[in-house]
């Protein structure tokens, strides 16, 4: 029970559904255009004002020491490195000093810091005047470019911007399942037709969309009554030619019993009636395979058990010498069709029986296990190679290909379809120590199929 | 049967295989007369007994084949050979519980279609003529009379057919065996059993129900892939819903 929800979880919002493709596109583009707005918006602010505070600064260091040096001028003694040692005292790091060098008017250098390994193309040049209007040229390196995603990064960890993420993620999950959801209910509509070969129409909620999903729409629902059109011709056609073909072949036989009493011992007379009984054979096999694709009759209780024995009972007339064991399991009613179940088990225990020699046992078994119905038939005949077994289900297949022996090849194709129209599924494999191994699956419940 | 003519009523609506089929049982010793609707068959045998048997088709446009049946059963004991679809199990069932004496797959060899007719006929001419000995045989409370070919119960005729009186009488003979449903076959319906062969079944179902009306429950036992038994002491154990169970039942 656990693992079907989770299976049914994962195949809702597994991480390879239209859903999550549809919802991280969305997401990841408009956060992408919202980050890159604001990056290119912040950054350009950013670096202005960056220039502006670095330019800031220079200068009024640079009018400080120039202030200072104006001073000392007056006073008569200019010791070099007095004003270096000043400034020092004057801010609160050393960090803060900006390297610069100052010189007057005369080219005299009158302050410099750092400036000896700054290359020529780094440097910019400043005129500012001191108190006694002497312009000064204050040669400084261009302010470093500074790291702007740290500064857009921290203008982004606001609650503003997690809004934008949640509100960006609501619209895109939106928009995605707007889209997913119509999808998905075509799909379960076409399924639904192909399992239950029940026409309706899509509701018109989504008909009537005008999008390219409700024209999709349209178009399955058109599909869907065409195929079934389709299907309900063949299978009368089919269901037709059937039965009127009995008719001519009810009077071929009478008429072949006719000549028979004039000339008896007519080696002819005895083809047709052979040929008669193949040909009736083979309408009854394509009437009961047709029969299979009609629509869906209400299930009802089957006892496996007493069908198997039943059949057994036929075996036992049609293929003296061959011994047929059945093992049942008591617990084994299921809800079906009883008469398809009746063909598919007689199919295949039929087929058991053909392909074994005299006294080679054929064993059936009925078993329980879950809410799945197994049976098993076991032949020692001479079995099929492993590479034949797909093909067997084929109809019109026989292994071998032995064309003109007993048989149509239809026998298989019609236990398969009924096994599926029960929501089951057929096995067959070789086991090692030879001959055939037929294994049914059911679902004990059949509404739970579709 | 060659120096007796027996009257056989055919009933199908396709008139080609009707003449056909005529023609062979005529060659065969039979005199046949032809119908094409259900409706011309029920008036023919419900205004005449002259017929030995009658060879019905069940699938007929307008009125079935099951139709006819079941209006000439309710007046008439005409013996009467369904001729079904080869798939059509439903139709044979319901018709030998109707009250059919045999069927036979359609399209057959009219060989066999002889072969079932003199088998009808030689079981129920058999049971006019007083050629068995007459037994009087008791058991459970069934009190059979094969001169009359009646079974009492409480001093109650059961409605027995031909066959079903012959099947409880081979029974209630050989009580505490279990005989084969190929020997009940042979004995009881004079003709070999075949693959997917229900009569026996049918025929055994239907005494399980009259005598279950008749208060009896649980006296003929199943033997699966077998056959039938009487059992000496009903078997207490089994329950009585095989009143209305399939001819298909094997409660065991």
């Amino acid at each position: 029970m656990r693992a079907e929800v989770w299976h049914s979880i994962k195949h809702t919002f597994g991480f390879k559904r239209l859903f999550w493709r549809i919802f991280l596109t969305f997401w990841l583009a408009s956060l992408l255009v919202m980050t890159a707005t604001g990056y290119v918006l912040v950054s350009k602010y950013t670096s202005d004002e960056y220039n502006q505070r670095y330019f800031n600064g220079v200068i009024s260091q640079a009018e400080r020491i120039v202030w200072r040096y104006e001073q000392d001028l007056a006073s008569g003694n200019v010791p070099k490195g007095k004003i270096k040692d000043w400034m020092n005292q004057n801010v609160r790091r050393r960090s803060e000093l900006i390297p610069m060098s100052i010189s007057d008017n005369t080219g005299r250098t009158i302050y410099h810091f750092r400036m000896n390994k700054v290359p020529q193309r780094d440097r910019t040049v400043k005129l500012i005047y001191g108190l006694s209007e002497l312009p000064y040229r204050v040669e400084t390196r261009l302010p470093e470019t500074p790291r702007i995603y740290k500064q857009v990064l921290y203008r982004f960890q606001s609650l503003q911007f997690v809004l934008i993420f949640i509100a960006s993620a609501l619209v895109s999950a939106l928009l995605s399942w707007g889209i997913v959801r119509p999808i998905n209910y075509l799909g379960a509509f076409s399924r639904r037709y192909a399992n239950q070969q029940e026409v309706a129409t899509p509701p018109k909620a989504i008909m009537a969309r005008g999008d390219e999903l409700g024209d999709l729409a349209a178009d399955i629902s058109f599909m869907v009554n065409k195929t079934h059109q389709a299907a309900t011709t063949q299978q009368q056609l089919l269901h037709d030619v059937s039965h009127e073909l009995r008719a001519p072949l009810a009077r071929l036989q009478a008429s072949a019993a006719i000549i028979e009493q004039h000339t008896p011992e007519s080696r002819h007379v005895k083809q047709i009636h052979n040929d008669c009984l193949r040909m009736d054979a083979l309408i009854q096999q394509i009437l009961d395979y047709s029969k299979l694709e009609k629509g869906t009759p209400v299930p009802e209780d089957c006892d496996i058990n007493a069908l198997c024995e039943r059949i057994a009972d036929d075996m036992a007339v049609n293929y003296l010498g061959i011994p047929l064991n059945i093992e049942c399991d008591p617990n084994v009613a299921i809800s079906g069709y009883e008469e398809a179940l009746h063909q598919a088990l007689e199919n295949i225990i039929g087929n058991a029986c053909k392909y074994s020699a005299k006294g080679e046992l054929v064993e059936v078994t009925t078993k329980k296990q879950h809410n799945t119905v197994i049976i098993t038939v076991r032949d020692h005949g001479p079995g099929v190679d492993s590479d034949e077994i797909e093909k067997l289900l084929q109809p019109f297949y026989r292994a071998g290909n032995q064309m003109h022996t007993s048989g149509f090849g239809l026998g298989l194709s019609i236990a398969k379809k009924a096994i599926e129209k029960h929501g089951g599924t057929l096995r067959m494999s070789s086991p090692v120590d030879g001959g055939l191994k037929v294994e049914m699956l059911l679902p004990v419940n059949q509404k739970s199929t579709s | 049967m060659e120096n007796e003519k027996y009257k056989i009523l055919l009933v199908d609506d396709d008139a080609e295989l009707c003449a056909l089929l005529s023609e062979f049982l005529q060659t065969d010793g039979f005199a046949v007369e032809t119908l094409n609707s259900g409706d011309a068959a029920i008036a023919r045998l419900l205004q005449s007994d002259e017929f030995d048997t009658v060879v019905l088709d069940i699938m007929m446009p307008g009125m079935s084949g099951l139709d006819v049946l079941r209006n000439v059963r309710a007046k008439k004991q005409t013996p009467i050979l369904m001729l079904t679809g080869r798939g059509d199990d439903i139709d044979r069932i319901l018709g030998l519980e109707m009250g059919a004496d045999d069927y036979l797959a359609k399209p057959c060899n009219p060989r066999e279609l002889g072969a079932r007719i003199r088998a009808i006929i030689r079981r129920t001419q058999n049971g006019n003529a007083p050629t068995q000995a007459v037994v009087h045989a008791e058991l459970h409370g069934i009190v059979l009379d094969s001169g009359a070919r009646t079974a009492l119960v409480d001093n109650t005729p059961l409605p027995l057919t031909g066959a079903e009186f012959n099947a409880l009488s081979l029974l209630m003979e050989r009580v505490g065996q279990t005989i084969t449903k190929q020997e009940m076959t042979e004995e009881v319906l004079n003709r070999p059993l075949e693959a997917y062969d229900r009569a026996m079944d049918v025929h055994v179902s239907r005494i399980r129900q009259k005598l279950s009306a008749a208060g009896i429950n649980d006296v003929i036992k199943s033997v699966r892939g077998v056959g039938y038994q009487m059992l000496t002491v009903p078997s207490s154990s089994a329950s009585s819903g095989s009143a209305h169970s399939t001819p298909s039942d094997q409660e065991q």
